[in-house]
């Protein structure tokens, strides 16, 4: 078993006293920022990476922190779906249903511990399926030409907007964008790119400072322009009383959509929203008539919580193995490991094997530091929930300013960061997504370069693009989550609760 | 009314246009292939964006409502506020500038002004001794040259 010995060194690393520190400060900020209303997860993990930075840490040690505030953040987004009906991102919507009647009949605490359960159990379960996964992904992958690289990133961008996304265009003008963007600066062949004679662009534009200006400063400008909401009193909480039969009770929703969720996760176009979607129809399916659906069935409260927690682990598989994030969280990992010069893809697998396994070995750590956290812990962040946002939102913002000024001490960087919160604001009032922009950022570099050596290759054939089964495979799929939207989307969507996007 | 989409595709069209003809105009590099040259991969860009923008144009979405004129008026205080921050940063130093972005932030989001810089300058400090002496981070002191940290 080649996989459990290099997972023993995974748990070395993980196990550091170092790096567990960051773990724990992590699952601690990341259940802090998930747990404010309106925050999510994307939003989150962007605002601690220039801190990440700034401080110096090993690449190991940042993703191993940032991972904890991925998964922390995970947890956090149900407290305040669950106490005051605000799902923090999308995929807490169906956790909502639940979650809140049942915390509105004097179980707070239980919905609260039986949600921190089945989370627990997805997550588990999904880490369970990325070590199994990850690696046979990764040999495949191996096989991989620079054609097939090219036609994967178009399928990335195609199904980013997920099957149940509004207006397929829309994701693809974003991307489009995104790649523009990427293309400023000295490219490969040593030319000048739309730099217009600025020293500061000669570089190309840090998407660091991209990703904190889409996601933190609009987030700011919406929350002023929804101020007007005010905010709402979370339920009070009461004595936790829950027995082992209650918990054996959820057993096998948990396990049930925690597999279901994985593979959403693992899917393109599919994610966190779908995954706790099907999890939960799937079981109101399963219990039937018993059930008290949509009442505050405890069952309905861990599908849900099960299925997206697993699914965002299942999102980190074709992160890690192919280097193509389907969600926004793993969009913002994937910046990280590429600004520590860490090209994520199969050849991760050998040449930076103690970051990869470190951070999987660091997930399943992180999930346990966080069901242990989250007992004691829940009346803090129960108190966070009742901060008025007219104080929050200041100074997450001031936190990103700080981020972003300590990387390079210039305030130019700070004035890009404006001007893409500027962006960002107008982007989500035209329904245009910020992760594809962002994606686009990332992905544009090795896009051009792939298509640069399959040409290359093929002296200059534009068939080349299409000259392998499994390119012509990976575009049909593209095609199809193009098309999808039209045909099935309104299916769909008609099903789902309508909320926040994220 | 569908005007947004209609008047962001025109404007897209434009940079389209724009990106793409000067993609044309790139110098010929001295190393690398001449199979795929500087302005190749931005040409498909452009046509990608330009494909884009006809769709928004004809097949546009409804409108998301735009914030009321004094809604409007508070967004634009608030980027003012993060570009007045930018400037004064060095000059005033971190925390006198945290104190007052920050408590113009929270007094304009519609809490009590006086706690508001309050909160804005426990911020500004929090911050500014856990950068500086912790974690050995400068932040610029501005006239308050004796909480430097050597």
């Amino acid at each position: 078993m080649e996989t459990l010995n290099f997972l023993v060194q995974g748990f070395g690393v993980a196990l550091e006293p170092y790096n567990l520190m960051f773990a724990l400060a992590g699952a601690f900020l990341g259940t802090l920022i998930g747990a404010l209303p309106g925050l999510g997860p994307a939003n989150g993990v962007a605002i601690i990476i220039p801190l990440a930075f700034t401080l110096g840490l090993p690449p190991e040690t940042a993703l191993i922190m940032l991972t904890s505030v991925y998964a922390g953040a995970m947890y956090g987004g149900r407290i305040s779906a669950i106490l005051l009906n605000i799902p923090g991102d999308s995929p807490a919507m169906m956790t909502c249903l639940d979650g809140y009647p049942m915390a509105r009949s004097g179980k707070a605490a239980e919905a609260l511990a039986i949600s921190a359960v089945a989370s627990f159990i997805g997550s588990l379960l999904a880490t369970i399926g990325l070590i199994i996964l990850a690696p046979l992904l990764a040999d495949f992958a191996l096989t991989f030409g620079p054609a097939e690289y090219f036609a994967l990133f178009a399928l990335a961008f195609a199904t980013l907007g997920g099957i149940t996304g509004k207006n397929p265009v829309k994701t693809l003008t974003a991307a489009a964008i995104g790649l523009m963007v990427a293309t400023v600066g000295v490219d490969a062949t040593g030319v000048q790119r739309y730099t217009f004679g600025m020293l500061e662009l000669y570089e190309g534009v840090d998407f660091i400072i991209a990703i904190v200006g889409l996601f933190a400063i609009s987030e700011l400008l919406f929350f002023i322009e929804d101020a007007a909401l005010g905010t709402r009193k979370p339920i009070a909480m009461n004595r936790l009383k829950l027995s082992w039969r209650d918990l054996v009770a959820i057993l096998p929703t948990s396990l049930r959509s925690g597999v279901l969720g994985f593979f959403a996760g693992v899917l393109p176009g599919a994610g966190a929203s779908l995954g706790s979607f099907v999890s939960y129809t799937l079981e109101k399916r399963v219990v039937g008539r018993d059930g008290r659906f949509g009442e505050g069935d405890p069952r309905g409260l861990a599908a849900p919580e099960a299925g997206n927690n697993a699914a965002s682990s299942g999102a980190l598989v074709p992160m890690l193995t192919l280097g193509v994030p389907g969600s926004g969280t793993t969009a913002v990992l994937l910046a990280l490991l590429i600004s520590f010069n860490i090209t994520p893809g199969p050849l991760m697998f050998s040449q930076h094997g103690d970051v990869v396994w470190g951070v999987i070995a660091a997930l399943l750590i992180g999930n346990l530091l966080l069901l242990v956290l989250n007992i004691p812990l829940i009346g803090l962040f129960v108190k966070i929930l009742s901060v008025p946002q007219a104080y929050l939102l200041p100074i997450v913002t001031m936190v990103a300013f700080v981020g972003i000024y300590s990387i390079s001490n210039s305030a130019s960087d700070l004035y890009f960061m404006i001007a893409f919160g500027v962006a960002g604001y107008f982007f989500r009032k035209l329904d245009i997504p910020l992760v594809p922009v962002i994606l686009g950022l990332l992905l544009g570099p090795g896009m051009e370069q792939n298509l640069r050596h399959a040409l290359e290759l093929s002296d200059g054939s534009w068939w080349t693009l299409v000259g392998s089964p499994l390119a012509i495979g990976l575009w049909a799929f593209a095609l199809i989550g193009v098309l999808a939207p039209y045909i099935v989307g309104p299916l769909l969507r008609r099903r789902m609760p309508s909320g926040p996007a994220d | 009314m569908k005007l947004n989409d209609r008047i962001f595709g025109l404007g897209l069209l434009v940079i389209a246009i724009a990106y793409g003809t000067s993609a044309f105009h790139f110098p010929e590099p001295f190393a690398g292939s001449a199979m795929v040259g500087p302005g190749t991969f931005p040409k498909l860009l452009a046509a990608l964006l330009g494909l884009c923008s006809l769709y928004l144009i004809f097949r546009p979405d409804a409108d998301n409502p735009w914030p009321s004129a004094r809604t409007g008026l508070e967004l634009v205080t608030a980027v003012v506020v993060l570009l007045v921050y930018t400037v004064a940063l060095v000059p005033l130093g971190f925390i006198i500038s945290t104190t007052l972005a920050v408590g113009t932030l929270i007094w304009r989001m519609g809490a009590p002004p006086v706690r508001g810089f309050g909160v804005g300058l426990a911020a500004g400090l929090i911050v500014y001794f856990l950068f500086t002496a912790l974690l050995n981070l400068p932040l610029p002191a501005g006239p308050l040259t004796m909480l430097e940290v050597y």
